[in-house]
This record gives structure tokens, sequence and C-alpha cells, in this order.
């Protein structure tokens, strides 16, 4: 059997993106257990920078499902007569080319977003999660072919990859969803698999198995909730890395089908104006900025909490 | 090929497609073109002309005359090529150029031209009535190989064979009429190559392999990075409606391809470039941005169809109902497209030619906005207004799918106002590969398409299926009556010897093609350019293109 | 050791060839008819075809044969440095990524030494400094480089250096000049990911014994930071050498099109829009051949530059 197993403190040579989260990563921590809760939460709420970035990604989510909320605009009512006005308190983020409010076109851009996002995620949770506690429970020959197969699918840069997809299954925010989803699958699978690994050999699961437990109860009652934490980190990263690459793959052209927008198709929309009207490009990419980042400092917190 | 491509295939990348146009009229009120040019001074032999196209045509490079209908490689092709007239861009009318003068046979059939003398091409050969003919045989052979896909196809309709008369003299035979020939002969598409171009491959010529006998020669051509071509020595032959008509003035003159708007503009303000040549008009703000720069916006409506919709009236589609059709054109506020898209001052489409065409004939009265006009007609076709403001007919949405290649601002924006008479119009972004499958199988309601030539007969290659390219938009934009009445038309302007014929039937097509909502015009397509202010002499030709004949630049 | 070696290489052929076949499966797997599809690429539109002009229209493109004997046909020929032909620019895809390779390469490479630059200052910056809040901040900065769409810094870094302080070009592919703000672009993601695995082994580096004992023995901290701890750092960053070679292929799709440079990734990105099938393939099959090959040379490198790394263990299991 030669099954790779990188040596500790190295890290792995991975796909697109995930030397950082794994980097990050590869003290296999755990979020804080059953009895901490309050205790951790309370650590949580005297962090500055974790309640606003927190805050900023409910209010996100929000925004997704009830738009209305926030807005009295149309997001696609055209308005000529309004076209490219700077931000003011009618129009926080101005008007666009066309005269529509960007700021209700932000908030409902969030939804289509955060569905593509969503979409990504479930890919790569499923199928990493599947791959990786498949490969890491039962070993052996199982492992080495799935493994195998992620070191492909790490092979070719995942954007590349992503296109390829795309020439396969067309335009849209679909098809571009699960194109980044497939992309983030490997990182999934070795993160879950090592901290199956690792919950594999703790004592008392070893014990569990001992004591004429099956294979599926101890998968299910100990090594999944021992595995969370860690595949938790990488999946609130892995949705930033997820919205750079949708909106980069709608730069290219290849997103959801007019008037609905997501950020990435904003972005790229106003780039036109960037001298006359900047805030048509500058405040969405601002705005995704702040959203990638804010999402990169909370998987961080929770990484550290573990420690 | 040119209806599938010719929507511009952006990519993601940005954005607005559809170009636009302007006028005859228009041309002279370019902005601030007095500005530059005058305090130039006198033209000054010598330097390199930098310019910045957008981006080459990913799925076909090419820069063969007969082949491309890629409107900025026929632009560099004006400059290497010349053909037997040339069109006067004020007048439409025709003029010498490598054929001294000409006569048409009474039945229309034959075509004798009488060449210039003491041309050549580049390497050396003479341009002579053999050389003509061997230009014919090619476009026939050509034709064929293609599968009549080459864009010059158009230009040749009926053309039979060539007849060496006596060696500055030859015969063109047709074996049906075709009015238009005279005009054709003076394009880009018909510019004459040297004949043994004709033996190599369609492909090897598309990638440059021919010469010419031009003012300029092809250096190089690297598809969609750069395209360089030099001054020809002892060039004497231009045509009389450029100034200089012996050698040009620039050494070289280097083709760029930059696929971002604001990146094209922003390196002819910042001069990188010294002439910005976009297919998408400029927006308003790029202009004010090149003007401010003491850089010129020079202008010109492109001849031809304009940018327009062709609608699926197959029986079961919404549009198959003549009110719909004329509800929708209603709905359409052409004139807020143009200034909301473009700017106060550009010119709103009246009708399927833009005014650049030969016998353009406005039907600007039928294509106004009438938001009222329109909810009549749909109440009337039993369209009612129903939940989310769209209308229904026996609990169907009326909904209608525009198949497009990338979004453009005036996309949307007509669909906004669709929307304020309660029509849902889906824009259905289909990749340019896929588009003549989704043409093919019908499943659309709507399909944009424009087509550049100065002569009214280029929208047969849109609306006549035995000519088509898309044979399914064809059939599927009018019914058969009205087919064949738009056939007779074509074929009585075609036929025809008196222009006053001509006239009349392009006169009640246009007049037809609105009323029966075959073509549903949406913009004029003009052509810019951003020019510097170092650069004189800029000029278009009547096709809208560059002729670089008396561009000069101060060095 | 020269087991291992050939192991690993024949390992490395085995991850190559499926990449290969899973890129084939998916691209084959379009869900329009492939034969329509890439005739139109080629501007051929089937409806105007005759059944016999159809059947000869295939058969030019090998269309015409099951997609197994496709596969086999199109794999050996890729063995054989044949990738076969573009269908919407009628050329051999090898001559069109000869001609587009120089400039990716040159791009590639530009990006390589400003993201050393750029990720080495920063780490070395982040573990010298004392000072709480900087610390932090120099910390923190490599995400922020992370969380922006790169087209739009390369939008704004064009409005910036090149459109209203006019020091760089922002197009074109004359000279070095040219290459600077694209290289920038790029060199922005990856130096943030360099200088985050450099930031680590510094730290994990500073709190080992012999570090202490060089700190013992009078050397400033500088120094120490220097001699020792650069060196360990820089080795762990070599194991992500592939991973940034990959970032730097998938990064030039969109800033070659953003800065109008005519390299490979402008190529696929071409392709893709013109469904140029044989085109994609032969770009993704190029990019997991370079990853490959880089991440087979730093594992064969390594043991060699860090003589704590055994092979066996790595291997067993």
């Amino acid at each position: 059997m030669t099954v790779p197993i990188p040596p500790a403190g190295q890290p792995v040579p991975s796909g697109l993106d995930r030397a950082v989260e794994e980097s990050l990563l590869d003290d296999a921590p755990v979020v804080g257990r059953r009895g901490n809760t309050v205790r951790t939460l309370k650590r949580l709420g005297r962090k500055p920078g974790f309640v606003l970035a927190l805050v900023l990604i409910v209010f996100v989510v929000l925004t997704a499902f009830v738009p209305s909320w926030f807005t009295g605009f149309d997001p696609t009512a055209t308005s000529p007569k309004d076209r490219l006005l700077s931000p003011s308190l009618t129009h926080p983020f101005g008007t666009d080319d066309l005269g529509r409010d960007l700021w209700t076109r932000m908030l409902h851009g969030s939804a289509l977003t955060i569905k593509a996002t969503l979409i990504a995620l479930s890919i790569a949770i499923v199928a990493g999660l599947t791959l990786g506690v498949v490969s890491g429970f039962f070993g052996g020959l199982v492992d080495v072919v799935l493994m195998r197969f992620v070191d492909v699918l790490l092979a070719v840069p995942s954007l590349l990859f992503a296109l390829a997809i795309v020439t396969a299954l067309g335009f849209g925010t679909v098809p571009v969803a699960i194109a980044v989803g497939v992309g983030i699958v490997p990182g999934f699978a070795r993160t879950t698999r090592a901290e199956v690994l690792r919950v594999k050999t703790l004592p008392y699961v070893e014990a569990a198995r001992a004591g004429g437990a099956s294979w599926l109860r101890v998968l299910v009652r100990h090594v999944l909730p021992n595995s969370w934490g860690p595949v938790l980190v990488l999946a609130v990263l892995d949705t930033g890395v997820a919205i750079i690459a949708i909106a980069s793959l709608s730069f290219l052209g290849f997103g959801a089908a007019p008037p609905a927008a997501e950020w990435g198709t904003l972005i790229s929309n106003g780039r036109n104006f960037l001298i006359t009207a900047p805030w048509v490009s500058l405040l969405p990419g601002l705005f995704v900025g702040a959203v990638v980042l804010s999402l990169n400092h909370l998987s961080k917190t929770l990484q550290e909490l573990g420690r | 090929m040119f209806t599938t491509s010719s929507v511009p295939r952006r990519r993601g990348v940005a954005a607005l497609a559809i170009a636009l146009a302007t006028t005859l009229g228009l041309s002279a009120c370019s902005s601030g073109s007095s500005a530059g040019s005058d305090d130039l001074g006198k033209p000054q032999a010598g330097g390199t002309l930098k310019v910045a196209f957008w981006p080459d045509n990913a799925a076909f490079s090419c820069v063969d005359p007969f082949q491309t209908y890629w409107i900025e490689h026929r632009t560099v092709i004006r400059n290497l090529a010349d053909s037997l007239t040339d069109q006067d861009p004020e007048t439409g009318e025709i003029t010498p150029w490598l054929a001294k003068s000409w006569a048409i046979a009474p039945d229309g059939k034959a075509y004798t031209f009488h060449l210039r003398d003491g041309v050549t091409f580049s390497d050396g050969t003479p341009v002579d009535a053999a050389a003509i003919k061997g230009n014919v045989d090619g476009w026939l052979e050509t034709v064929k190989a293609t599968n009549g896909a080459a864009f010059g196809s158009s230009y040749i309709l009926g053309l039979k064979s060539a007849t060496v008369v006596d060696p500055l003299t030859v015969e063109l035979d047709f074996s049906t009429p075709n009015s238009s020939f005279l005009q054709a002969t003076s394009t880009t598409n018909l510019a004459i190559v040297a004949p043994d171009a004709f033996t190599r491959t369609p492909e090897q010529r598309c990638l440059g392999e021919y010469v010419a006998s031009g003012a300029f020669t092809l250096d190089s051509y690297k598809p969609n990075e750069l395209l360089t071509i030099s001054r020809r020595p002892g060039y004497t032959w231009g045509s009389a409606l450029s100034k200089n008509t012996k050698e040009a003035y620039l050494d070289k003159v280097e083709f760029s391809y930059v696929a971002e708007d604001s990146v094209r503009t922003g390196n002819l303000v910042s001069g990188a470039v010294d002439i910005a040549w976009p297919r998408n008009p400029f927006t308003v703000e790029d202009r004010a941005l090149i003007e401010a720069s003491d850089a010129t916006v020079e202008s010109r409506s492109l001849p031809g169809v304009s940018q327009s919709l062709f609608p699926n009236v197959t029986d079961g589609r919404p549009l198959s109902d003549l009110d719909v059709r004329q509800a929708f054109v209603k709905a359409l506020d052409l004139k807020s497209y143009a200034t909301t898209i473009y700017g106060d001052d550009y010119p709103v489409v009246g009708g399927a030619f833009d005014e650049t065409t030969t016998y353009y004939v406005s039907q600007a009265d039928k294509l106004a906005h009438d938001k009222a006009g329109a909810e009549k007609l749909l109440d009337a076709a039993g369209w009612t207004l129903g939940k989310g403001g769209y209308r229904y007919k026996d609990g169907e949405k009326l909904t209608l799918k525009n198949l497009i290649q990338v979004s453009t601002p005036g996309d949307e924006l007509i669909q906004d106002q669709l929307k304020q008479v309660g029509i849902d119009l889906v824009l259905d972004v289909v990749p340019a590969a896929e588009r003549p499958a989704a043409i093919t199988n019908g499943d659309y309601d709507l399909v944009g398409t424009y087509f550049t030539r100065a002569d009214p007969g280029a929208l047969q290659f849109i609306l006549d299926p035995d000519l088509a390219n898309s044979k399914a938009l064809a059939v599927n934009s009018s019914s058969p009556e009205t087919l064949a009445e738009i056939k007779d038309l074509f074929a009585t302007a075609a036929r025809t010897t008196d222009d006053a014929v001509s006239k009349t039937a392009y006169a009640d097509l246009q007049a037809l093609l609105v009323d029966q909502g075959v073509t549903i015009p949406v913009v004029e397509r003009l052509q810019y350019a951003g020019v510097s202010n170092k650069v004189g002499g800029f000029a278009f030709t009547s096709e809208s293109f560059l002729k670089l004949n008396d561009v000069w630049k101060k060095q | 050791m020269s087991r291992y070696i050939l192991g690993r290489a024949a390992q490395a052929v085995v991850v190559l060839w499926a990449a290969y076949t899973l890129t084939f499966v998916v691209l084959y797997l379009l869900p329009s008819d492939p034969v329509a599809l890439q005739l139109g690429a080629a501007g051929i539109e089937t409806d105007k075809l005759s059944p016999v002009q159809l059947q000869a229209a295939m058969a030019k493109y090998g269309l015409d044969r099951p997609v197994l004997e496709q596969y086999l046909s199109s794999l050996w020929g890729a063995l054989h440095g044949d990738l076969g032909t573009s269908i919407a620019k009628q050329r051999p895809v090898t001559a069109l990524l000869g001609e587009r390779i120089g400039s990716t390469v040159a791009l590639g490479a530009v990006a390589g030494v400003l993201m050393l630059v750029g990720g080495t200052v920063l780490a070395y910056l982040a573990s010298y400094v004392r000072w709480r809040p900087a610390r932090i901040l120099l910390t923190r900065l490599p995400s922020v480089g992370a969380s922006f769409p790169q087209f739009f810094i390369g939008l704004l870094l064009i409005q910036l250096f090149a459109f209203t302080l006019g020091w760089l070009p922002a197009t074109g592919s004359d000279g070095f000049s040219s290459l600077i703000l694209p290289a920038l672009t790029i060199s922005l993601l990856t130096s943030s990911l360099l200088a985050q695995v450099l930031m680590r082994s510094f730290d994990d580096t500073l709190s080992q014994a012999y570090i202490v004992t060089a700190r013992a023995k009078g050397l400033s901290r500088a120094a120490v930071q220097w001699k020792h701890a650069f060196r360990n750092a820089a080795l762990p960053a070599m194991t992500i050498l592939g991973v940034i070679v990959g970032l730097t292929v998938t990064s030039a799709i969109v800033v070659e099109t953003v800065f109008a440079r005519n390299g490979v990734g402008k190529l696929a990105q071409e392709s893709v829009v013109a469904q140029d099938v044989p085109v994609v393939l032969a770009i993704v099959a190029l990019a997991a051949a370079v990853f490959v090959v880089v991440n087979l040379v730093v594992d064969l490198l390594y043991p060699l530059l860090d003589p704590r790394i055994v092979h066996v263990p790595k291997v067993s299991r």
C-alpha cells in the first residue's frame, strides 16, 4: 500500500486556494465541546472583529431571504433620468447606467450569490465528506483508490476545471455553482479523512469498537460528531473562496441570466465607468471584499478557538 | 455565419454588445472633429499608427477579403487591397478605382470593366483582366468550398463566369441580373488579390497568405494579438475619393485587440494608442473622457441592417399574432434606448436599415413609443393583465424568449420597457456555438442580429431561406405569404437596371417589414472612433471602415 | 531510493492520465448535441447542410466515430504530442499553445519573482515586528489580498498606475513594463498564500531550541531570523510550489483577459466561449501536467534539502 500521508507539520500540496486553508487547519482544531458553549460564546462576544464579521454575514444572509426589509426599490426597474447618480441617502450605493438602485441590486444579488454558494458548498460537503469518511474509515484499498481520485482532482487547477464543466453544462447560475463546488471537493475530502483517521484512534472510539458497537454506530455516534470542527472551519473559509470563484466566472460571462445579477456581475458591469462613476464598480467590489474577509476572519477565529 | 456571430460575441467581459449607428448627416457632426486636424498643419510622412480594436473573432480568425465578415478585419483589408470601384461616402456614388470605367448590359446580365493600366500587386504581377478573372474564379470556388458560408457569397448572387476581352478589359457574366453588383465591386469583400492566392486553401488565405495592390502590405497577422501593415512603396493608384492617391504617409500601422472597453478607451486617453476603434459605441462617459483628453470622437452610421430583433411567428408562439408584434413595437421606447445607452445626441433607429444604407426610407412614425396603444392591442388580442403586472391568456403568461449571447444594458432596458405593458421578456444567454442549434430547434420568440453592407439586399441573407445562413431564422421570421411578398420585392429590385424601380421596391419593402413586424428595429449602429490629436486626415469609407490613405501622424 | 523515484514518477503519470480522462469525460458529456456544437464552433450550421454534407463535416472532425474510439485516438495523439486541431481556429492545438505559452510563462515568471519578494518581506516583517497592533495588521494582510476578485484588482491597478499616474502601460505585449501590472495582480494573490505559509513556519522555527540557543549566544533577533529561521521556513514553502503554479495558471485566465494579453489563459477563455473542446481539453491537460511535474520535482528534491525527511515513512502505511 502506498498511501502518501503528508508528514506532520508539512502543508499538503493541494489544489487551488486550498493551501491557505490547510496551512491554517493542520493543527486539527476541534471547536469547543458541549459543556463549554456558554463560555465560548462569552469569549467570542468580547472579540469586536468577530462580532463585526458575524453581524455582516448574518445581515447578508438576511438580505438574501428578505431583501425587501432593507430597500423599497425594485431591482430591475430602470429609470433613464436617474442614470449614474452618485451615492446619496435615497440611493446608498448610487445608481447604475440604467438608473437602477445599486443598493437594491446588491441586496437582491445576495440571494443569487448565496444560492450559488450554497449549491457549491453542498456539493463539496456531501461529496467531500463522503469521500473523506469512507476513505478514512475503511482504509485499505478503498482509501487508496479514493485518495488517488482526489489527487487527480487536485492536479487540475480548479478554475480551469470549472471552465471545462461550464463548457459541458452551459452558462448560468447552477452550472457555475456545480463547477465551483466540484473544484472544492478535494479539500473537504482530505480534511475529513485526516479528522476521521485522528478520531478513529482515540481511546474511546477504540473502546466502543472493542465493546462490540457496529461500524455504522461508531461512525455515526463517535467519529462524525468529533470530526466536524475542522470541516466547519473549512466550510466557512470555502464560502469565501466560492464567492470569489463565482464572481470570476460571472465576470468571464458564464453567470446568471439577466436582469438578475450576482455580485460578480454587478462589479463587472460597472467597470466601464471606473473613472466617471467609480461607485458602480467600487462599492459592490468593496462589499464583496468585506464579506469574504469576514468569512476568513470567522473561520480563523473558530479555528483558534479549537486550539 | 454572420447572422449568428453578428451580435458581438463578448465574453463576460463586458458588456454591451449592440452596435451603434448614425447617419450620413451625423458623421458631419462627429464631436469635436474640427478641434484636432485643423491645428495640426500639413501632413507629415513617417511614423507608426497604433489602433486598438476590440477582440478578434474567436471562432473564425480571418483576414481574407472574400471570406471575413468581421468588421475590424474588413477595415484592415480596405488598406491592403483595392477594389474595382469605390463608393463616395457622402453621395453613395460609385467611382473609378482599379476600373477606370465600366458598362452594364441592358439586361443587367453582363458587366464590362475597363482596367487602369500600370497597377501591380505587391509581388510585382500586374492587375490585369486575367487577374480579375482569376479572382472571379476563386470567388466561385470559395463559395463551393465553404458551402456558401463565405461572406462574399452574398455579393455575387447570379455571377456565372468572367471572360478576358483584352488585357485590360474583363466581362463578368450573370445567370440572373444582380442590380447591386456594381456597388458590391466597391466593397472590401470583393477587393482584388493576386490570383495565385486561390491556389491556397481558404484557411491559409484567412491567415493572410495573399498579396494585393493596396497602399499597405500585410507584415504579420497574429490572431487576437497584433496585426501589422506597412506602406507599399511606389503606390500611385489610390481612389480619387482620397486626397492622397499616392504612397501613404504612415510607415506602419499596428492593430491590437483589446477586450476591455474601458482599457481601450484608457489606452487612447493615456496616449498608448492613436485610435480606439470600438465595436460597441462608446458610452457617453467614454466620449466625455476622450474629448477631455483633447482627442476627438468620430462617428458614422454603419450601412446595412440595423440592430434588430427578428420574431418567431411559427403557429402557437405569441408573436404569430400580428397584433402582439405591433404591440411589442409600440411598447419599445427607441428614443429612450438611444439616449440612455449611448447619449442624447445618438440617432434613433428609423427602420430595418441604418441611415447610411442606399435607398433608406425612414419608418420612424410607425416606430414611435405608444404605451397606451400597445396595451389596447394586447387587450384586444386577449392578453389581459394579471398576477405580477404581466399579461395572461387562458392561464398562460405572455412570456417571450430572446436569445442573446451576452447581456447588454440595452437588453435589460428593453426588458423593463416591455414589463411596463405586461410582457415578460426572458433574456436567454446562449453561447455563440450553441446559437445555431437553439435557433434551429425553434424554442425562441426573438433573436437579434445585424449585417453590415451598404446595399439593402443585405437583408436577404437574413430573411430569405434560400440564401440565409440560418435557414430556421429566415423561415420563422415571417409568414409564408409575407415571405413571398418580401422575396418578390427583392427580386424586382435586383432584376431591374432602372434605379427608380429599385428605389420604389426597396421603399415598399421597408414599409412592409415594419408593418408586418418582420423586423423589429432596436438601435442604429454607429461606428465610433476615438482619434488622438496627433492624428490628421482621418476618414471613413462608405462602409464606415477606416481608410488610411490620408492619415498621418504628427511626429 | 531509486525505487522510490520510479514509484513516484509512475504515480505522477497515472494521475496525469486520469486527469486527462476525467476532463475528456466531462467535456464529452455535453448535454447538447456535440456534433451541432462543434460544427457550430467551426462556423458550419447544421441546418444548412444536406445529410451527405453533414456526414462529411462530421468525418472531418472525427465526430462520426464512437466516443470511446474518439477518446483512444485523442489519448494516443496526446501521447505523441498531437493534441488535435482547434475546431474554431482550424489550426493544430500544439501550434496555438506554442504561440501563446511564451507570454504566459513570462507573466508567470515575473509574478513569481514579485510573489517571492512580497511574500517573504511580509512574512519576515510580521515575525520581526513586536508591536502588537502592527503585528496583527501584518498577519491579517494576506487574507485581504485574497478577498477581492482578481479582475477587480486588475482593473483598479490599471486605472491607478496606467491611466491616472501614467507610470506603466495597461496593455500590450512588448517589453518588461507591460508585464508588471498583470504580474502584480497575480502576485497579490500568490504572495498572500506564500506569506501565510512562511509566517507559520517562522513562528514554529523561532520557538525551537536551537534558535533559543542562538539568541542566547548573543545573535541579534534580525540575524537569527535571517540565518536560521528563514532557511528552515523556506522548505515547507517549497511544498506549495505546485499550488502556486496552479494558481498562477488560473489567474492568467482572468488577468490575461483584463490586460489584453494573448496567453494560454486567454486561449482557455476564448475556447470555452467558442466551445472549442479540443483546445479546452489540451489546456486542462497541460495545466495538470505542469502541476504534476512541479510536485514531482519538489517531492524528489525535498529530501536532498532537508535530510530530516526520510522516505520510508512517507510511502508506508
